[in-house]
């Protein structure tokens, strides 16, 4: 099997530049991953289908399973490492903690910034837009209830300045 | 009650802040350094003589570090159940034959996946298709094709049985002869998906001490090792399985996985770490699926609806090996006779070998078919009769410190008042009628309620059958809490932080948990048979409660007062009475240190259910003690029917559930959620779709899992039939996996309340329902035909 020539590029990821020598072929997720160790990012379906492996590009949520690397040189990517700020949690993560909204947790990373991509476009959703928001990042555990009411919460705590 | 401080509470998840950032760390996220790439090469066949393996080109190629089949294996057998009567069918990598599609043939190790991946290429593997049989009533005729020749046999006219479960009491032709009405149906449940997100994973290490160790995403570190050592012949000693966070299992990460073997073997033969993840895809095709069954279900009553006698046959597609086939019709007789009074009965399930995939448990693990079947039965016999659903129920419902024919007592059972709680909380019966009258309306969209209801085991005996806490007080007062349970997301850690932070008086936020490592954690049941938080919890619960015995000698010592006039709070130990003398816990356990010539304090606490029982109950005879404790639920589903497209869509279910003492609210609330969720899949959409032994859709693209869209509005009524109490062993029961059951046979009977369509197959597809609407439309027409 013939192998592509690697290329250098450069990924502003969590606010950080990387600089990082990859084959073309290579996904987001896969540098993210193997390259970087930002392991936050997970990976499950291999197809763009379950949405765990969901980073925000430029505050918009992308799957990174099904875009290359080479692709998004020179944009903002936020994975889940990005969000809080040294140990204090994120308001939407303090709010999936708090209110049992993460089981396994598996899919909680790409849940949460689709929650944020969400919140900061649309700060008072009703439940029908978060359940559209998240409905392409798959949850086994939890059925979604409690995700859905602790994503509310978090932008009604946003709303109440909390 | 007496005040309880942190048991009972929804503290919030021990690990959520590492989940929430992403810190947590899986099997799929290790690395070690030299870490190789593992691969599996499978079957493409799914019944086949191996006649040859050449493995050479592939062992050739730079950047492979080690190749093995069979030939490099000791070829030990293992199964999920290993016993005399169902001994070990399977060998992890296939020896000679190959009996389904993905068997597992050989494992390569690279430096990377494209190197893996060429490598898997160049292995040559010479095949002799044999005859294959996919459906298990095919394989139990006499023509069928025999998959494994020299399994020891039930004594059956029928082929290809892999195990048999037959019990049975009273006089069961009086009863029938006795019966008003008699009713037999037959019901079919799908092979579903375990749906978890993390793929199975392994990360294998056998470093030059001669240790294994081994990361893998399972559901209990105590039975991978035990099933590791044995099919790699190394002792207990020498295998080392150690915790990750688990991105879900639901029952598919029990028993060993041969990627886990192969990994293992790979790692023994370069002594190279190795990692070993499957695609999706692989998952689908390969791993290890939910047990579909056939329940033959014939039950008479008598006219005032009281059950007189029950016949049932259960028939299990076991796949190519026992998997937990033979377990699960056991299982399935103890899901008929648990709920409700079958005075006479007489069981017979079997468990068929067919050319399919390997079978795993699955959350519920034969609940939710049975409860199906005998649920819509239920409501098809009140309705002859013209009962109610509820009322059917309520007249048969066990009652509290009832007797089972196996010997176990249902103790302080609430099935009754779930039933009366959750009928009122929903106005049950004024809408089951509203639904019939609105049935002959011209609305397009007609909506229906249905009851189903479970009694769920409570932990029983399997492998290792116990579970073992050690509680240590560190200098500060922290507490140390070491256990061997893994937590797979449904928040055992936080529970048994919980508990022990109860007994000592210590916040749950100061006790920290080192779990699930078989070299540094003491024996644990595992995350399965549904008994952690009983066997665990209380195990937990002895160990800080002798921890506590200690330190209060020792601050008796420093206080110059007796044990008995001691008391405690906020960490500190003070005598009645005298509250100036008093001791802080972290002076106390210096004192322990300093004056007991270095003794700090440790409690260490033991637990196993059923401890007069030598062993599990039998699974062919269902002889024996099955559990100490059996929660009961009631689930109330309401449902809205699309007549035109067949669509159903379910929008609410309501469960009243015993589970004995709720040790934390919010994660009971999230156990129940996903099990709405996961019945719901049975119930509307997922079913894996199989041709010749192939999973043909192999990715949640073509397999619908429910999504946020799909949300079911849940409401939950706790009745609580135990109380928790200091220093008192508890009988808190199961919660995790018993409500499938629920709400699968409460959606299916809310779907013939609302359409009159009673579908016996699940799940219920658009079409399905629409090919019932269209037959009772076919019966209106033939019937006016008549008439006219």
């Amino acid at each position: 099997m013939k192998k592509l020539p690697k290329q250098l590029i450069s990924l502003k990821v969590n606010g950080y530049e990387y600089e990082v020598a990859v084959r073309p072929n290579r996904t987001l997720l896969e540098v993210l991953r193997e390259d970087l160790r930002l392991t936050g990012t997970k990976e499950g379906c291999d197809d763009g289908s379950c949405g765990t492996c969901t980073v925000l590009l430029e505050g918009v949520p992308l799957r990174a399973c099904l875009c290359l690397a080479v692709a998004v040189q020179g944009k903002e990517v936020t994975t889940i490492e990005g969000l809080a700020e040294g140990d204090q949690l994120h308001p939407i993560q303090r709010a999936f903690v708090d209110h049992g909204a993460i089981q396994c947790g598996y899919c909680s990373p790409g849940m949460i910034l689709t929650a944020k991509a969400l919140l900061d476009t649309t700060p008072a959703p009703t439940e029908q837009d978060i359940k559209l928001a998240i409905s392409g990042n798959f949850c086994r555990c939890t059925g979604y209830n409690k995700i859905v009411r602790a994503i509310k919460i978090a932008s009604q705590n946003a709303a109440g300045g909390k | 009650m007496e005040n309880l401080l942190y048991v009972g509470k929804s503290v919030p998840r021990k690990d959520g802040p590492l989940k929430a950032t992403g810190r947590a760390q899986y099997t799929v996220d290790l690395s070690l350094p030299g870490m190789l790439v593992g691969k599996v090469l499978r079957s493409p066949y799914p019944h086949a003589r191996i006649l040859s393996i050449d493995t050479s080109k592939a062992n050739k190629l730079p950047g492979v570090k080690a190749v093995v089949t069979a030939a490099d294996s000791l070829q030990i057998k293992h199964g999920f159940v290993e016993t005399p009567r169902y001994p070990a069918d399977q060998y992890p990598l296939a020896v000679d034959t190959v009996r389904h599609v993905g068997e597992d043939v050989a494992g390569v190790a690279a430096i990377d996946e494209d190197t893996a991946e060429e490598a898997l290429s160049l292995i040559k593997v010479e095949y002799e298709p044999l005859p294959a049989v996919f459906d298990p009533e095919e394989a139990m005729k006499p023509e069928a094709p025999e998959i494994h020749p020299n399994h020891p046999k039930a004594n059956e006219p029928y082929r290809n049985i892999g195990g048999k479960t037959e019990t049975g009491w009273g006089d069961l032709e009086k009863a029938f002869n006795e019966s008003y009405l008699i009713r037999e149906d037959k019901y079919t449940c799908q092979m579903r998906a375990h749906g978890y997100l993390e793929p199975q994973a392994t990360v294998a290490h056998f470093d030059y001490s001669g240790k294994l160790n081994v990361w893998t995403s399972s559901m209990g570190v105590f039975i991978k090792r035990a099933k590791l050592a044995k099919t790699l012949g190394l002792p207990y000693g020498q295998v080392r399985v150690l915790k990750t966070y688990v991105g879900g299992a639901f029952g598919g990460k029990i028993d060993l996985f041969h990627h886990e073997y192969i990994s293992a073997l790979l790692s023994m033969k370069c002594h190279l770490p190795v990692k070993i993840v499957y695609s999706r895809e692989e998952v689908f095709k390969a791993a290890r699926h939910g047990q579909p069954l056939i329940v033959q279900i014939k039950t008479g009553v008598a006219k005032d609806g009281a059950i007189l006698g029950q016949e049932i046959r259960t028939i299990n597609d076991s796949g190519a090996y026992h998997g937990s086939g033979v377990v699960v019709i056991f299982l399935a007789w103890g899901f008929a006779m648990a709920p409700y009074r079958v005075p006479n009965m007489k069981y017979e399930g079997y468990s068929i070998y067919t050319n399919n995939l390997v079978r795993a448990p699955q959350r519920g693990h034969g609940a939710p078919k049975m409860r199906f079947a005998a649920e819509s039965q239920f409501d098809m016999i009140a309705e002859e009769l013209g009962i109610d659903p509820i009322e059917f129920r309520l007249r048969n419902a066990r009652k509290p410190g009832e007797l089972l024919p196996n010997g176990d007592s249902v103790k302080n059972f609430g099935l009754i008042e779930c039933i009366t709680r959750v009928d009122h909380r929903t106005d049950f019966k004024n809408k089951y009628t509203a639904a019939i009258r609105e049935r002959t309306t011209d609305s397009k969209i007609k909506r229906g309620i249905g009851i189903g209801t479970t009694a769920y085991f409570g932990g029983s005996l399997i492998y290792p059958n116990s579970s073992s806490v050690i509680v240590k007080l560190n200098d500060d007062a922290s507490v140390s809490l070491m256990t061997g349970a893994q937590d797979i997301g449904q928040g055992c850690e936080t529970v048994l932080c919980q508990i022990a932070a109860e007994e000592l008086g210590v916040p749950v936020d100061e006790v920290q948990v080192y779990a699930a490592d078989t070299e540094t954690t003491p024996v644990d049941i595992g995350s399965w048979i549904s008994g952690l938080t009983y066997v665990t919890g209380n195990a937990t619960k002895k160990a800080a409660a002798q921890a506590m015995k200690k330190l209060l000698v020792v601050a008796a010592e420093e206080l110059k007062a007796e044990v008995k006039d001691l008391a405690t709070h906020h960490k500190e130990i003070f005598v009645n009475h005298s509250p100036d003398r008093r001791i802080s816990y972290a002076q106390a356990i210096a004192a322990s240190i300093a004056k007991n010539r270095g003794d700090s304090v440790i409690g260490e606490g033991h637990f196993r259910t059923m401890k007069d029982e030598p062993t599990h109950p039998s699974l062919a005879t269902a002889k024996g003690r099955w559990t100490e404790n059996y929660s009961s639920y009631a689930t109330v589903a309401e449902v809205e029917v699309d007549t035109e497209t067949g669509l159903v869509k379910i929008l609410k279910a309501t469960t009243a559930h015993d589970c004995g003492f709720p040790l934390n609210p919010t994660l009971v609330e999230g156990q129940i959620d996903g099990q709405v969720s996961m019945g719901q899949g049975h119930m509307l959409t997922e079913e894996l779709r199989v041709e010749k032994g192939c999973v043909i859709n192999p990715s949640f693209l073509e397999y619908k899992m429910p999504c946020a869209l799909d949300m079911v509005e849940t409401d939950y009524i706790d009745v609580i039939t135990e109380k928790y109490q200091k220093d008192h062993h508890y009988h808190t029961k199961e919660v995790g996996e018993g409500y499938v059951s629920g709400t699968v046979a409460a959606v299916a009977n809310a779907v013939y309340n609302a359409t009159g369509v009673r579908l016996k197959r699940t799940p219920f597809s658009p079409n399905r329902v629409l090919d019932g609407l269209e037959q009772i439309q076919q019966k209106e027409r033939n019937h006016d035909g008549k008439n006219a």
